[in-house]
């Protein structure tokens, strides 16, 4: 046992240690959720089942006509690309030490600007109107963020509190133009934005399949490979690095803080401008009055979770969007709230939020057992009761 | 013109036990951003016990009102355990830690509330609805000119949250325990020296901040909105903090700023009432506390002083 729980140590440390953190939160995960759905008297494989049905990866029962399993692959490939967008956006601003808590609102307020601007507008056509999106996504988005940058730096102001501030405004501004100006007397959200300028293309026929394409997704891997570049290989990406691990000392050896913050930030928008039309100009086509979206929120997850590496969060992205996409599905046919989604999730963030803890603490169980080694036999009273304190941790 | 006053008090009060409940947490150099989370979870139980025990004690009696009010903070002291436990015991980046807390909160009360709503009554509903509470005029002073409205149509928890505020700033500014609360935010290692625990004043911080954001909660649930549902995430908490930004980390200042955010939102919606505006355009005018904030925040985050050492976990062998 206690040679085991040292193996499981010396993974926590090693060259993989971020991926293993990665694991382990996502086993106690598992484990919490499925104590939860016993305790209301669910089979919590049942429930897994059904997640992974709802997201097209295992056959169900049966399928309506014209729709399979692809069918649900394709729906979940383009939930995942917002989703996976949104959390790149979270890591460039995290890695700059800020925690830009307000992707929901940059989502909300490009995605509706990029709706009136470009989705409203009939004379464009395809090859004309996605770019268009693609770009005003990013511009609106950007000048958002590096606003935020900008009261950070300049007025210091806690960027969690001003983006909480803007999420609110935007939500109540553009709630308020949609119910004045564009909404749909029908359905009472923002009326629908034309074909041309949608990311998704709908209602292709593969295999006697009606499936929906999401170009939004070739975006998505496209930014998290430059997102990984411009942290890997270029002077920004490490400035903005250094500028997140200690803000005094990169001052010191001549980085422009502020310039840097303002980057960071304005990226960080920007990508989530992109999350925002791929949300609202692929995954749906009109706009909820006053909603923020959710999956503003669970980036967060998503990002802590992939330990704020782009490629891992790729990953980890599918990870939630399996809970997030499959919950209609699992609600339907096990007859659980589909609010567990977000509380999975939840809790799938509070374990990675331990990440570095688990680090540390398997750390310092390696070290303890370097120091007992030696002599065995010196006090076996004082090494059990160190032991047991570090497995409750 | 007096309902302004009326109603901004009413959104002050809650308001400002939220912002102390912040500044608790705070001041023993702990950072609370997860004030939203807890008046939300705190809520939640208020509402839950409201739900559970009016059928006992039959409709209309205001003492469930008091009852849910102490299950409220009962509530919210257990649900801030997770950010000490984060925070103090994990060390965990207290930033993030109160992100967590917030996003879990809305899953956890959303999942609870529906799951305890089909037990109930059967019917998965994401929402508890609350009896009116009873509201009453101060005799004198209401009939002052131009403050009466502060006393006209007072909720009791107005009584409850004043007194509360006044005892939490005796307890931090003449008591003992106060002064090493107030240590731990700027020099935990003088506290350790004299001999007191770091770890345990700060927990007791952070457990006083989940209780007062609690009965904070509640209130908002009782008065602002009358029912329990998740409309009780509307920021209220950030506002809060906002507050005691602006009030530089001091409870007299804080008061002010409160009184200060009230005043503006029920001011911005009897304009909006007295300029005749269609209801769409109310919208344009519950925006005005945030743009406050926003403003507020870029003419005063500059000279601030927060506490020193809030943001980092405590070590012992640090210097």
């Amino acid at each position: 046992m206690r040679k085991r729980r040292l193996l499981f140590s010396r993974l926590l440390t090693g060259q993989y240690a971020s991926l293993w953190v990665s694991v382990l939160a996502i086993l106690m995960m598992f484990v919490t959720a499925g104590i939860l759905l016993l305790a209301i008297g669910k089979d919590p494989l049942t429930a897994l089942r059904s997640f992974l049905q709802g997201c097209g990866m295992i056959p169900k029962e049966n399928y309506g006509g014209g729709s399979g399993m692809l069918t649900d692959l394709l729906d979940f490939l383009n939930y995942l690309a917002p989703m996976a967008l949104a959390s790149l956006a979270f890591i460039t601003a995290f890695k700059a030490g800020l925690f830009n808590i307000g992707i929901a609102g940059q989502m909300l307020l490009s995605g509706f600007v990029a709706t009136v601007l470009i989705g409203y507008n009939k004379g464009l056509s395809d090859a004309a109107a996605k770019p268009l999106v693609l770009l005003t996504g990013f511009v609106v988005g950007g000048l958002t963020g590096a606003l935020i940058g900008y009261l950070k730096y300049r007025f210091n102001i806690h960027e969690v509190v001003s983006t909480i501030m803007l999420n609110y405004m935007i939500s109540y501004i553009t709630g308020f133009f949609i119910n004045k100006n564009f909404v749909d007397m029908m359905t009472r959200n923002s009326t629908v934005c034309t074909p041309a300028s949608r990311l998704t293309l709908t209602n292709v026929m593969i295999g006697g399949m009606k499936c929906k394409i999401p170009l939004a997704l070739i975006v998505a891997i496209l930014v998290a490979l430059l997102v990984s570049f411009l942290f890997r290989k270029t002077v920004p990406g490490f400035e903005i690095k250094a500028v997140g691990q200690n803000r005094r000392c990169s001052e010191y050896i001549g980085i422009r803080v502020s310039r840097t913050i303002l980057l960071s930030m304005g990226l960080s928008g920007a990508i989530a401008g992109l999350a925002g039309v791929a949300y609202y100009l692929g995954y749906t086509n009109s706009i909820v009055p006053k909603a923020l979206p959710g999956m503003g929120y669970d980036s967060i997850s998503v990002a802590l979770l992939g330990s704020a590496s782009p490629i891992g969060s790729l990953f980890a992205a599918v990870i939630v969007s399996i809970f997030q996409q499959g919950a209609n599905y699992m609600s339907s046919s096990v007859g659980v709230a589909k609010e567990i989604a977000s509380l999975i999730t939840g809790i799938l963030l509070l374990f990675a939020s331990c990440g570095n803890y688990m680090k540390y603490s398997a750390e310092r169980r390696i070290q303890q057992a370097a120091d007992i080694l030696p002599d065995q036999n010196a006090a076996p009273g004082t090494k059990e009761r160190e032991d047991k304190g570090v497995e409750k941790q | 013109m007096n309902k302004v006053f009326t109603d901004g008090l009413s959104f002050a009060l809650p308001l400002l036990i939220m912002a102390i409940g912040a500044l608790y947490s705070e001041k023993s150099g702990v950072t609370n951003l997860a004030v939203e989370g807890f008046q939300g979870v705190g809520a939640f139980f208020g509402a839950l016990a409201a739900t559970l025990l009016s059928p006992l004690i039959g409709p209309g009696n205001q003492v469930v009102i008091y009852i849910a009010i102490v299950c409220a903070a009962l509530g919210g002291a257990l649900f801030s355990c997770l950010h000490g436990l984060l925070c103090i015991r994990f060390r965990a980046n207290q930033v993030i830690s109160g992100v967590v807390i917030n996003i879990l909160s809305v899953a956890l009360t959303a999942f609870f509330t529906s799951a305890a709503n089909t037990a109930i009554s059967g019917s998965a509903s994401n929402r508890f609805v609350l009896d009116v509470s009873t509201r009453f005029s101060v005799p004198l002073l209401s009939q002052i000119p131009w403050i009466g409205g502060l006393f006209t149509d007072m909720y009791p928890f107005e009584i409850i949250i004043a007194v509360l505020a006044a005892v939490m700033w005796y307890l931090m500014n003449r008591t003992r325990f106060g002064m090493r609360l107030r240590a731990c935010g700027e020099n935990p290692q003088a506290v350790d020296a004299a001999g007191a625990s770091v770890t345990r004043i700060r927990w007791i911080a952070v457990i006083i901040s989940g209780a007062l954001s609690g009965i904070g909660g509640i209130c908002f649930a009782y008065s602002l909105l009358g029912n329990f549902s998740p409309s009780i995430y509307q920021g209220f908490g950030y506002l809060a903090i906002a507050a005691m930004i602006f009030g530089n980390w001091k409870i007299g200042a804080t008061t002010l700023a409160c009184l200060f955010f009230g005043l503006a939102k029920s001011g911005g919606l009897q304009l909006c009432i007295a300029a005749q505006l269609s209801s769409s355009y109310t919208d344009l005018f519950l925006m005005l506390p945030y743009i406050l904030t926003l403003l507020l925040l870029v003419f005063f985050s500059k000279k601030n002083h927060p506490p020193k050492a809030a943001g980092e976990p405590w070590d012992k062998s640090k210097r």
